[in-house]
């Protein structure tokens, strides 16, 4: 790598007028400079400028952005909403976990009046959810399952065995065919992780 | 002034120094596994440790959450053993408290907070060894723990301190030029843009004078500025033969 070049944060790297401020740069005063201590990135996107970014070796902290997808964990439920832990955004894992909730009106895109929660999700399934808001004063990330991608991927029966899906709002339990009902997500193959 | 004599004749200073001459800087990045970055810096005989976490959720109060930008938490402290006679408390009392509020507006100046909404980044120092010009040495160990954490900043937070004894501005004070009672004036400066992140001064100074204490504090900086370039470039060169190039 070492004809890469290395650059510290304050270093200009060039003007707009030659590139496109990628990441781990910023604008000032029509110049380009790194904001990362890292290597720098030039890379042709199809468009007539290269965006320039800087890149580091370690993976730097993501935060959840709206209408990013997200893998949470169910830690509660209650009629009107559902609390999670999220712990992917995309495919990248984060550091620590960051709170959300799903309400009710969010499950699922039709018929909402009529969702309830705890035939939605249990605490403990694993949900892919898009982020929908940042959230307010009282609440944390809102995220949103009202899609055919999103709902639970993985749930355990009271069993505690892993289910299998039987329809978009049931799964069963291998060990005693008991069906439990949830918001399945029909999981499409650009979310599997590989 | 009564006691000791802060600048010899032959322009010498009490640890041997030229008046614009800084104490040695050594520093070292990424040296805890389990914080997201971290530094140890020592400046002459000033010695600090520096930690950052984050960005990630706020913790405590959801009043301090802000909705455009990250949220900048900085603790000082200082060791028990750092100074001539042990220290009863070392973080939570005035000087301290003080201290950390004056990090945390350097660092908001200097961080990218707009980048990470609704977050919070935590900055932790510890004086190891107190021997003058603390707050500099935070700031600079800071940097670097930043750095390495891989929080985009915006430049290099620079800080050094400058003195004025005997019409001649002195670069980096020791705690023996800084307890003389003479002035005292720390700069955290963005070298490259030559902005000024913070600005104090403790003691009285003619206006005639500042100007070239000002010019002296800013040299200071630079020259610091140089040696963290140095320390970072390193440590990235350390890295990339690391992960194996």
């Amino acid at each position: 790598m070492s004809p890469m070049k290395l650059c510290v944060p304050g270093e200009r790297l060039c003007s707009t007028e030659d590139c496109i401020p990628g990441t781990g740069t910023y604008l000032r005063h029509g110049y380009i400079f790194a904001s990362l201590a890292g290597y720098v990135l030039r890379k042709n996107e199809g468009e007539e400028l290269p965006v320039m970014s800087v890149v580091k070796e370690t993976e730097t902290q993501l935060l959840p952005d709206v209408g990013a997808i997200v893998t949470c964990k169910v830690t509660s439920i209650n009629p009107r909403f559902a609390k999670v832990h999220i712990l992917y955004v995309g495919s990248t894992p984060l550091k620590d976990r960051f709170r959300g909730t799903i309400r009710k009106e969010d499950v699922r895109a039709t018929e909402k009046d009529k969702v309830e929660t705890y035939k939605s999700f249990r605490p403990g399934d694993i949900v892919l959810a898009k982020v929908i808001s940042l959230g307010d004063v009282q609440s944390n990330y809102l995220l949103t399952t009202a899609e055919n991608e999103l709902g639970v991927v993985v749930a355990h029966s009271e069993a505690g065995a892993q289910m299998v899906p039987v329809s978009w709002c049931e799964m069963q339990c291998p060990r005693t065919h008991a069906k439990e009902f949830r918001k399945v997500a029909r999981v499409q193959p650009e979310y599997l992780q590989a | 002034m009564a006691g000791i004599e802060l600048l010899s004749d032959q322009g010498y200073r009490l640890d041997g120094r030229k008046a614009t001459e800084l104490r040695k800087v050594q520093a070292r990045m990424g040296v805890f596994g389990q914080a997201d970055g971290s530094a140890y810096l020592e400046q002459g005989n000033t010695k600090v440790l520096a930690v950052v976490y984050g960005p990630h959720e706020v913790r405590g109060a959801r009043s301090k959450i802000l909705y455009d930008r990250a949220v900048i938490n900085c603790q000082y402290s200082m060791a028990t053993f750092s100074t001539a006679e042990r220290k009863r408390r070392p973080h939570g009392d005035r000087k301290s408290s003080e201290m950390s509020l004056h990090l945390k507006q350097t660092f908001e100046a200097a961080v990218l907070t707009q980048l990470y909404p609704r977050s919070q980044i935590d900055i932790y120092v510890k004086i190891l060894q107190a021997d003058g010009g603390n707050y500099s040495a935070c700031v600079n160990a800071a940097t670097l723990a930043v750095i390495d954490a891989g929080i985009p900043m915006r430049d290099y937070v620079c800080a050094c301190t400058a003195g004025f004894v005997d019409d001649t501005p002195l670069a980096d004070l020791c705690h023996a030029e800084e307890s003389g009672g003479g002035t005292s004036l720390a700069v955290a400066l963005l070298p490259r843009g030559g902005q000024i992140a913070l600005l104090q001064m403790d003691a009285r100074l003619h206006q005639d004078h500042l100007d070239t204490l000002m010019e002296a504090a800013m040299t200071a900086c630079k020259g610091v500025s140089k040696v963290l370039d140095e320390v970072v470039r390193q440590h990235l060169q350390e890295m990339s033969i690391l992960t194996g190039e």
